[in-house]
C-alpha cells in the first residue's frame, strides 16, 4: 500500500506548495487601460477589400442583400430603399455597425488613459471606445460628423464599452522558471449600443436602433506585414434572423500620408 | 501488482502536476460556418469573370480567364477536393479535435475535418516541414504555434489549386499563414495566401464560424479514380483561348461592375481605387507584353545528396543534377539515371547509406549529361549479374547500364569521331523495341520507350509493384520541358509521353497519392501534378496552334506570350516556344 500512498502524498505536496503565493505586497493602483494594453492598435490602418468587394466598393443594386441574414421585416425595409435618393443617405452607411466595412483608413489613438479613439477618413467618423463606462467630465462629444454622446442618446457611432480580453503571454514554446517574460498578447472587446438606425450597405440594408454590436480586435503578422482583424457580430432581432457576423482586416501603414478625409454628408 | 501500483502512481502525479498550456484557447468542437461575406461565391459559386477583390497579377488574370468549367469533367479531375488555400472559405462546417500524447497529455496536433477538402492535421509538436522534394498534397503540410490566444499555422507543400472556384488559381509554390482566433462561441480564421506566381501581394481573407453543439458532419467517404466512361477524349483539356471568354463580359453586363475592378488586382482592393471606379469606362487591363517574371525553380542543393523515400523500397536521390531513383532490396541496387559526373562520389556514398548491397543496374532515361554523367563511376562501383551467357561472361565487370539504343547512339560516335561520353559510360545493354523488362528485387521493372519526345531515346521506368514511375526529362517540375530537336525530340511526342504517364498513374484516393512519379528535376509528384503539367502543355500548344493558323511568325508568337500564365512557375519560355512552334508548324 505504501507504493501507492507515496506518490499520492508527493503529488499533493507539490500541488499545495505550488498553489501557495508569496505574501501580498502593498496594493498598487491598477494600471490604466492604456498602460495595460496587451496589444498596440494605435497608428494608421487601411482596409484591404478582398471580401464582399461588390457590396463594399460599389453601391449594390436595390434588393441585393446577399450574405446578410435579414428577416422578412429587414427585407421589406431594404426593398423600400430608393436608388434615386442614394445621395441623401447621409451618414446612414457610416454608422458603427458598418463603418469598419467601409473602404478607407483608420487613425487609432489614445484619447485619454481610458478611451481609445478610432477616426475614419471615409465619412469622417469618430468612435470612442471607453474602458471605463463612466462618462468623463466634459467629454460627451467629439469629432466632426460623429456624435459620441453619453448613453441614452442614439448616435451614429453609439456608445462603446471596451475591455481587454484573453490577456496573456505570447508563444507556446519553451518557458518555465527563469525564462524572460513573454511579450503580452490579448484582444480588445468592444460592445456598442445606442446606435442610430443605419445601413449595413449603401443600398439600404438596415440595422435598427436596438442593434447591439460586439467586436473583437486582434493583431497579427504574416509575410512581414502587420494587420488587425475585427470580428463583428451585430445582434438585431428587429431586422435579422441571427447575428450578422463579419470579420474585417486592416493593414498597418507607416504614416498618415494617405489619409483622405471625406464627409458622409 | 507492484508494477501496476507504480504506474498508477506515476499517472496520478502526472495528472496532479499538469498545468494548462499558457494562454491557449481550446479550438475543439463542431463549428458551423457563418458565410456572411461573399455568400454567393462560397455557396452556389462565383460567376466566371468575377475576380473582384483578388490580388491577381497578369499571369493570374490570364490563367483565370482561360479557365473553363468543363475541365472539371475530365477523368483525372472527378475526385479533386478543395485545396487548402480555398477549403476553409467554402460554406464549410468543421469538426476540430486534438491529438494528444497518451502518457503526458501533450497536444501533438489539431485535426480539422470538413470543408469539402481533405482532412487537415496541424502539427504542434515542433516537427519541421518536409523536404522541398517531398510531394505536395491538397491539404498541404501544416505546423502551428501559439501566439498568445491565437493559433498561428503555416502551411506548405500545397498542390496547384485555387483561391476561388472560377479559375482564380494558386500555384504549387504558394504557402499560407493562418491565425485561428476564438472569442466565446465564435471562431475567426485569418488566412493569408502568398503565391509568387499568380498573386501580386499576399491575399488575406477572414472567415467565421459559430460553435454548434448539435452539429453532426456527414462523412465525405472515399472517391476513387473515375472510369473511362467519362465522355471526354483522352488528353483533352478544356479552356478558353485568350480574349475569347465571353462569360467574362457577360458578368460585367449582368452586374454593372467596372471591367477593371472585375479583373481583380491588388490596387483595386485599396480605397484609392474608389476614385477610379467613378470612371466607368476604365478598360479591363491587358494581360500581355510584360517582361518575363523571375524564374521560380526549386534550387538544387549544391552540397550533399538528399535521399527521400518515395514508397516501398524506392528512393529519390536529389542534388546530383537530374533526379536519381534507387531501388534497393535483397538482390542489390538498381538506379535510374546517374546524375552529373562530378556528383558521383556523393551519389555512391548516399546509395551505400541505403544499402550495403552492390549496384547491379544503371538505367538511363536519356543521354543527357545530367542523367548519365555518373554512369561510369556508378557502374564501376557495382557488379553485373545475369543468367544470360553474355551477362555471365561479363560478370564482375561492373553494373550493367541499360538504355534505349538511341541513347547509345547519342553517347557514342563512329571510329575516329569524338564521342559525347567516355566509353565506360556507354550503355552495355540496349533495347530497340517498345519495352525492356527485367525482374529485380521481387518486382517487375519496365523501361518504356517514348519515341520523339524530349529526344528519340527517352525511357519511362515503371516499378510495377512499388507503383513508382521515373520520367527522366519527360516531366520537369522546375522548368518547361527541354525538347532536343537535334536528337529527334518533338513537342508533340513529348506531350504524348506526358499523356502516357498520366494514363499509367492511378491515384489512391481523392486524386492524390497512389502511383508516385519522380520527375527528371524537382519534387516528387503524383497524377494530379502531372495532369497540371499536361494541361499546361496542351493549353500552350492550343494557343500557339491558333497563332500559327493566323499566320503569325515565330517572333510574333513569342511576342504574344502564349505561356504568360506559366512563366512565373517554369521560367524562361523562348526555347520551349520555339521548339513547339517549329514542330506544330510542320504538322499544320
Amino acid at each position: 500500500m505504501k507504493w501507492i500512498l507515496t506518490p499520492i502524498l508527493l503529488a499533493l505536496l507539490y500541488a499545495v506548495v505550488g498553489a501557495q503565493q508569496p505574501p501580498a505586497a502593498p496594493a498598487a493602483p491598477p494600471p490604466t487601460p492604456k498602460a495595460a494594453a496587451p496589444i498596440d492598435l494605435t497608428g494608421y490602418w487601411v482596409s484591404v477589400v478582398t471580401e464582399d468587394w461588390r457590396w463594399r466598393m460599389i453601391v449594390p443594386p436595390k434588393g441585393d442583400y446577399t450574405s446578410v441574414p435579414l428577416n422578412a421585416e429587414g427585407r421589406r425595409v431594404a426593398d423600400t430603399w430608393d436608388p434615386a435618393q442614394a445621395a441623401t443617405n447621409g451618414c446612414k452607411p457610416f454608422g458603427a455597425a458598418t463603418i469598419m466595412r467601409v473602404p478607407g483608413r483608420l487613425h487609432v489613438t489614445w484619447d485619454s488613459d481610458n478611451v481609445l479613439k478610432i477616426e475614419t477618413d471615409a465619412g469622417q467618423q469618430t468612435r470612442l471606445l471607453r474602458f471605463d463606462p463612466r462618462p468623463e467630465p466634459g467629454r460627451g462629444t467629439t469629432g466632426s460628423g460623429s456624435s459620441q454622446k453619453p448613453a441614452g442618446d442614439h448616435t451614429w457611432q453609439g456608445a462603446s464599452i471596451a475591455e481587454w480580453e484573453n490577456v496573456g503571454g505570447r508563444g507556446g514554446g519553451a518557458g518555465g522558471r527563469g525564462a524572460a517574460a513573454p511579450p503580452r498578447d490579448g484582444s480588445l472587446k468592444v460592445v456598442t449600443t445606442n446606435m442610430r438606425p443605419g445601413y449595413f450597405r449603401r443600398n439600404g440594408v438596415p440595422y435598427s436602433e436596438t442593434a447591439v454590436m460586439t467586436e473583437y480586435f486582434d493583431r497579427h503578422t504574416a509575410y512581414g506585414t502587420d494587420w488587425f482583424t475585427v470580428t463583428t457580430s451585430v445582434d438585431d432581432p428587429k431586422y435579422l434572423t441571427q447575428p450578422f457576423i463579419t470579420s474585417t482586416h486592416f493593414k498597418k501603414e507607416a504614416d498618415g500620408s494617405r489619409w483622405n478625409p471625406t464627409p458622409c454628408e | 501488482m507492484r508494477h501496476f501500483t507504480i504506474v498508477a502512481g506515476v499517472l496520478l502525479v502526472t495528472t496532479l502536476v499538469a498545468r494548462p498550456a499558457r494562454a491557449q484557447i481550446d479550438l475543439t468542437g463542431e463549428w458551423a460556418g457563418r458565410p456572411h461575406e461573399d455568400a454567393l461565391a462560397r455557396g452556389a459559386g462565383p460567376e466566371i469573370g468575377d475576380y473582384t477583390g483578388l490580388p491577381l497579377n497578369e499571369a493570374g488574370r490570364l490563367k483565370a480567364e482561360s479557365w473553363e468549367a468543363g475541365i472539371l469533367s475530365t477523368r483525372e479531375r472527378q475526385c479533386i477536393p478543395h485545396v487548402v488555400t480555398y477549403a476553409m472559405r467554402g460554406p464549410a462546417n468543421l469538426r476540430m479535435w486534438k491529438e494528444t500524447e497518451p502518457l503526458t497529455g501533450q497536444v501533438l496536433a489539431y485535426r480539422i475535418y470538413g470543408t469539402y477538402g481533405r482532412p487537415r492535421t496541424i502539427w504542434l509538436d515542433g516537427r519541421p516541414h518536409p523536404s522541398e522534394y517531398a510531394p505536395h498534397t491538397w491539404a498541404g503540410f501544416s505546423t502551428g504555434t501559439w501566439e498568445g490566444n491565437k493559433l498561428t499555422v503555416t502551411t506548405t507543400h500545397i498542390k496547384t489549386g485555387w483561391i476561388q472556384r472560377n479559375g482564380a488559381a494558386t500555384s504549387d509554390l504558394a504557402t499560407m499563414i493562418e491565425h485561428f482566433i476564438r472569442h466565446g462561441d465564435t471562431m475567426t480564421v485569418v488566412s493569408i495566401v502568398n503565391d509568387p506566381v499568380y498573386l501580386s501581394e499576399p491575399f488575406i481573407r477572414t472567415s467565421s464560424w459559430s460553435l454548434a453543439l448539435n452539429q453532426q458532419l456527414n462523412s465525405f467517404g472515399a472517391c476513387g479514380p473515375a472510369g473511362d466512361e467519362v465522355a471526354v477524349p483522352r488528353g483533352y483539356v478544356s479552356h478558353h483561348l485568350p480574349g475569347t471568354n465571353d462569360q467574362v463580359n457577360a458578368f460585367l453586363k449582368a452586374h454593372s461592375v467596372p471591367a477593371e475592378g472585375a479583373a481583380g488586382g491588388a490596387d483595386t482592393t485599396y480605397p484609392e481605387y474608389l476614385k477610379r471606379i467613378q470612371q466607368p469606362d476604365t478598360p479591363r487591363p491587358a494581360v500581355v507584353l510584360s517582361p518575363n517574371q523571375p524564374v521560380r525553380r526549386q534550387p538544387t542543393p549544391a552540397g550533399d545528396i538528399e535521399a527521400l523515400k518515395v514508397q516501398d523500397n524506392i528512393y529519390l536521390l536529389a542534388g546530383a543534377g537530374g533526379n536519381i531513383v534507387a531501388q534497393v532490396g535483397e538482390d542489390g541496387v538498381l538506379v535510374v539515371d546517374s546524375g552529373n559526373a562530378q556528383a558521383s562520389d556523393k551519389v555512391i556514398a548516399a546509395i551505400k547509406r541505403l544499402s550495403d548491397k552492390p549496384i547491379h543496374y544503371v538505367m538511363n532515361t536519356s543521354a543527357d549529361p545530367d542523367h548519365r554523367g555518373g554512369n561510369e563511376s556508378l557502374a564501376k562501383a557495382g557488379s553485373r549479374i545475369g543468367t544470360q551467357m553474355v551477362a555471365a561472361a561479363l560478370a564482375g565487370e561492373g553494373a550493367a547500364i541499360l538504355a534505349h539504343e538511341k541513347v547509345l547512339n547519342a553517347m557514342s560516335a563512329p571510329t575516329g569521331k569524338q564521342a559525347a561520353a567516355p566509353t565506360g559510360a556507354w550503355p552495355t545493354d540496349t533495347y530497340f523495341t517498345d519495352v525492356r523488362n527485367i525482374h529485380f528485387n521481387g518486382e517487375a521493372v519496365q523501361m518504356l520507350h517514348q519515341p520523339a519526345a524530349h529526344s528519340d531515346g527517352d525511357s519511362i521506368v515503371f516499378f510495377r509493384r512499388s507503383d513508382v514511375i521515373a520520367t527522366g526529362e519527360l516531366f520537369d517540375l522546375t522548368s518547361y520541358p527541354v525538347i532536343d530537336p537535334e536528337h529527334g525530340g518533338t513537342f508533340t511526342g513529348l506531350l504524348d509521353a506526358v499523356n502516357r504517364i498520366v494514363d499509367l498513374a492511378i491515384p489512391k484516393d481523392w486524386e492524390e497519392g497512389g502511383t508516385m512519379i519522380v520527375p527528371g528535376h524537382g519534387r516528387l509528384a503524383d497524377q494530379a501534378d502531372i495532369v497540371e503539367y499536361r494541361d499546361m502543355l496542351t493549353i500552350v500548344r492550343d494557343r500557339i496552334q491558333d497563332l500559327i493558323k493566323k499566320d503569325r511568325t515565330l517572333e510574333q508568337v513569342k511576342a504574344a506570350r502564349p505561356s504568360l500564365d506559366y512563366d512565373g512557375r517554369y521560367g524562361p519560355s523562348d526555347t520551349f516556344i520555339e521548339a513547339a512552334y517549329r514542330d506544330l508548324s510542320r504538322r499544320q
